[in-house]
């Protein structure tokens, strides 16, 4: 059996519940998270969500400096990883931690949950590593963008400054992405006299342009909260694949938003409009290889 | 360097909040001096916190500026948070009087590390955390007195400059008598920030936020019409007052050390 059989796909099954859970984590505390976790999934359940989407090392927090060595988890012998296998049973779910992949090697880590495995951990490969970041100073590189099988279609994921390199959306979308899904620990720069950060718009524009131009759903959850003075800025979105907002969390407050969206819209999208049908990733591929090999110091 | 009143005020109040539960404190202090920075300070900490919970410590030298201390209490009124006043003259008088000075700065500094001491004794009687109220232009420029006015353990208003805490005051309603005011470090009599510096803060914080926000080199502003004088003088200050910003180097011995490679967040485990 291939691993597309093995998943249990809806029949008729179109419509789908999205939640995004806006938190603020607990700073290098794992119990505390776990607990956070477990109560959204509580909740989610009894809202029919069908798949939740938590932010970036939202077991974690993200200001984790030399943290992120001693509470990096190793998802196929954690007991809490096992617990939420058991869970995405009755909902698939998304989340982020600190993954220490072979001994010694840690990831910015995503993983999604559903069926009672995980089906896919996307290692982020973007580290951002100038001005206020300092993640490749923490973490390995990961090395790959894949679109996998899931009950609501093919997903690909990133993991913030992933997404801010169209390279990584490019991948996903030739990989026959349907839904996107982006964890973000975004902090908020820039002010200006509107009611909200500069960056804020840098994403929105990012999701509204992706999702167009990849007929797909862009499905965004980003964090708020404070660390070590930073402010992360919330405003979690859903793009639908003609690039339509269809539902938009509050800026800077804890939110928990749910929308349904119609996985049918991802067909609509592309009888409308052949941007996949009519790539060319061949030819991309080799333009990409003579640009590459040329690239000398 | 355009801000919006509502939002900046939100962030300011989630800080606050957030920072205060962390450390399981309920009640913030301040040292209210009756400028525009502390009141803006007090105004966001009565909001965020609740007037019972914020306490303001008005530290007058003597009876010099009686009118300022007149402002800060009735501010203090008018928010309805908790006030103290103490006369540092008694504290700091008999330290002059053993090791005479005619230095202002001296004496100045002095005074404001009076005022930090007593802002920590009282930060621990009281169980309140103390909220700091430098902002962002006289952090840059160290135009403030290192373990003195600049200490405290959050400083809410560290990255509005100047001239954006008064467009903030303006959004806020604080009075207009604070709201007028010539700034002044308080260091001595009749002094004023702006007289000090040889340019106003409008000036100052131009160029600043061409130097820091926008990354621009002395040449690439000097382009942009400001003075070379002007530009060059603010990069000496920037740079002569790094110290003031960092804690101080330790020299390293082991294999891992403070500040070197034992890295934790300030927020750790909080």
């Amino acid at each position: 059996m291939t691993e597309l059989q093995s998943i249990k796909i809806y029949d008729n099954f179109s419509f789908m519940k999205v939640g995004l859970v806006q938190i603020s984590p607990y700073l290098g505390d794992l119990e505390k998270n776990f607990g956070l976790h477990l109560d959204f999934i509580e909740r989610a359940k009894n809202k029919n969500v069908n798949l939740l989407v938590f932010p970036e090392l939202s077991l974690t927090g993200y200001t984790l400096k030399d943290l992120a060595q001693e509470i990096a988890i190793k998802p196929e012998k954690n007991p809490f990883f096992d617990r939420i296998k058991t869970l995405s049973r009755e909902i698939s779910v998304v989340l982020g931690f600190v993954e220490e992949k072979e001994s010694g090697m840690f990831y910015n880590s995503a993983a999604f949950l559903s069926g009672g495995k995980i089906l896919n951990i996307h290692r982020k490969v973007f580290l951002p590593n100038y001005g206020m970041f300092e993640e490749a100073k923490i973490f390995a590189q990961g090395k790959n963008f894949h679109t996998f099988p899931t009950p609501f279609g093919k997903t690909g994921m990133m993991i913030c400054y992933d997404f801010l390199h169209y390279g990584a959306s490019y991948l996903l979308f030739v990989g026959g992405s349907d839904v996107i899904i982006v964890v973000s620990a975004a902090p908020g720069r820039g002010t200006s006299d509107k009611e909200a950060y500069l960056t804020s718009r840098m994403w929105e524009l990012m999701g509204e342009a992706i999702s167009r131009f990849s007929t797909a759903f862009l499905i965004y959850c980003n964090r708020v909260g404070f660390e070590d003075g930073v402010c992360f800025a919330g405003g979690s979105f859903i793009f639908s694949p003609s690039g339509q907002m269809l539902a938009k969390a509050s800026y800077l407050d804890e939110d928990f938003l749910i929308h349904e969206i119609d996985l049918e819209e991802v067909r609509m999208a592309r009888k409308k409009w052949s941007y996949k049908r009519d790539e060319k990733p061949e030819v991309i591929l080799e333009a990409l290889k003579r640009i590459v090999s040329k690239n000398e110091d | 360097m355009k801000i919006n009143g509502a939002f900046v005020e939100k962030i300011l109040i989630k800080f606050i909040q957030k920072e205060l539960s962390r450390f399981n404190y309920k009640k913030g202090i301040l040292g209210l001096s009756g400028g525009l920075d502390s009141s803006v300070c007090a105004v966001i900490a009565a909001k965020a916190l609740e007037p019972k919970n914020v306490i303001a410590m008005i530290m007058p030298y003597g009876d010099s500026f009686f009118e300022d201390v007149k402002d800060a209490r009735e501010l203090v009124q008018l928010l309805g948070i908790h006030s103290k006043t103490i006369d540092i003259s008694p504290m700091v008088d008999p330290y002059f009087a053993r090791y005479p000075t005619d230095d202002r700065v001296l004496k100045g500094n002095k005074m404001a590390r009076e005022r930090m001491s007593i802002l920590y004794d009282f930060s621990a009687r009281e169980k309140a955390l103390i909220l700091g109220t430098s902002n962002k232009t006289e952090l840059l420029l160290g135009y403030g007195t290192i373990h003195g006015d600049t200490a405290c353990a959050i400083n809410p208003l560290g990255d509005l400059f100047k001239t954006q805490i008064r467009q903030f005051a303006v959004y806020l309603g604080i009075p207009q008598r604070i709201l007028k005011k010539k700034p002044t470090a308080g260091l001595w009599n009749g002094q004023t920030d702006e007289k000090e510096l040889g340019l106003t803060y409008d000036e100052i914080d131009k160029i600043l936020f061409q130097i820091v926000d926008k990354r621009k080199t002395k040449e690439e502003i000097v382009t942009l019409g400001f003075n070379k004088d002007d530009v060059e003088k603010i990069i000496k200050m920037i740079k002569n007052s790094e110290f003031k910003r960092k804690l101080p180097p330790i020299p390293k011995l082991s294999e891992r050390t403070i500040g070197h490679d034992f890295l934790f967040p300030y927020d750790w485990d909080k």
